[in-house]
């Protein structure tokens, strides 16, 4: 398949890298603010692909050399003509100090499934970035997420209450309402 | 917004971006706002002396919050946050929604 490194959209690359990797036998999870890109259709737009993986990121080099993505240091990889980075978080998949998540969304797409965080979790994701930095990016990016896709408010509040940020929560659910969400 | 209540556009900066961010330093403010940093000071003086904020030395640079004891806070933070519904999304999106969750080294902002 050729690729025009310069075009390719979040999607895409996103799925064309987990493919690639799982057909090399490494599975990757997909969290961060690509998931916020795709559940909001990029309203939000993202350059990390950002890839959670049990794999030492030395089996990872080589195989991603084929598509032209070199290790820059650490866990980044970047490719000259891509616009994307792509980052291997250290693992496992989490949302705040929530034990390790299990449940997973799949996209498939004509090039290739992404496995992801679920709607619902990705929501808890930028929640917790903005319970614990205060950081009002992620809280918009929260309510995008919200906004197009279905999700599990009493779990989202029911972990609100385990991090001790129900005041925050009921913030998130105002603005929710306040965007025509039933909550 | 506040301007006629607080007396000066610079006092309803420095609130707005507390809100926002829940700490603040004049340098920053200044560079932000492209306002000079003793104005910004100034304000921050006045509203420390007030006992409407409280300050503390952060390495080499004094950071302000909101003082928790000030006996209007509640109210003034919801009178703040009600004046913040009203500036534009533009406005919002330039000066109050800055990234302050973490960004790993090697990452480009």
């Amino acid at each position: 398949m050729r690729v025009d490194w310069e075009k390719v959209e979040i999607k895409e690359l996103a799925a064309i890298i987990s493919s690639h990797l799982q057909k090399n036998g490494i599975d990757v999870v997909l969290v961060g603010g690509a998931c916020v890109s795709l559940y909001s259709e990029n309203q939000y737009m993202s350059y990390d692909i950002d890839l959670v993986t049990d794999t030492p990121i030395k089996k990872i080099t080589p195989v991603l050399k084929e598509l032209g993505f070199k290790n820059t240091g650490g866990r980044l990889f970047e490719n000259p003509k891509c616009r994307f980075l792509i980052d291997f978080p250290a693992p496992p998949v989490s949302v705040g100090d929530e034990r390790p998540v299990s449940e997973f969304n799949y996209l498939n797409t004509q090039f290739g499934t992404i496995c992801l965080l679920t709607p619902t979790d990705c929501i808890k994701d930028r929640l917790a970035a903005y319970f614990f930095w205060n950081d009002n990016q992620s809280f918009d990016q929260a309510v995008l997420v919200a906004k197009r896709n279905k999700i599990n408010f009493p779990e989202i509040k029911k972990w609100a209450e385990k991090q001790d940020e129900l005041e925050k929560y009921e913030i998130f659910k105002k603005k929710c309402r306040g965007e025509g969400l039933l909550i | 917004m506040l301007e006629p209540v607080l007396g000066n556009s610079t006092i309803e900066k420095v609130l707005f971006t507390l809100e926002s961010y829940g700490q603040a330093y004049p340098l920053e403010l200044s560079k932000l706002f492209n306002i000079p940093v003793n104005g910004i000071q100034q304000q921050m003086d006045r509203l420390e002396n007030g006992g409407v904020i409280v300050s503390s030395m952060v390495g080499r640079t004094r950071l302000y919050q909101f003082n928790p004891r000030y006996p209007f806070l509640k109210e003034l933070r919801a009178l703040v946050q009600r004046a913040m519904e009203f500036l534009s999304e533009k406005e919002i999106g330039k000066y109050y929604r800055r990234r302050t969750r973490p960004r790993k080294k090697g990452k480009p902002l």
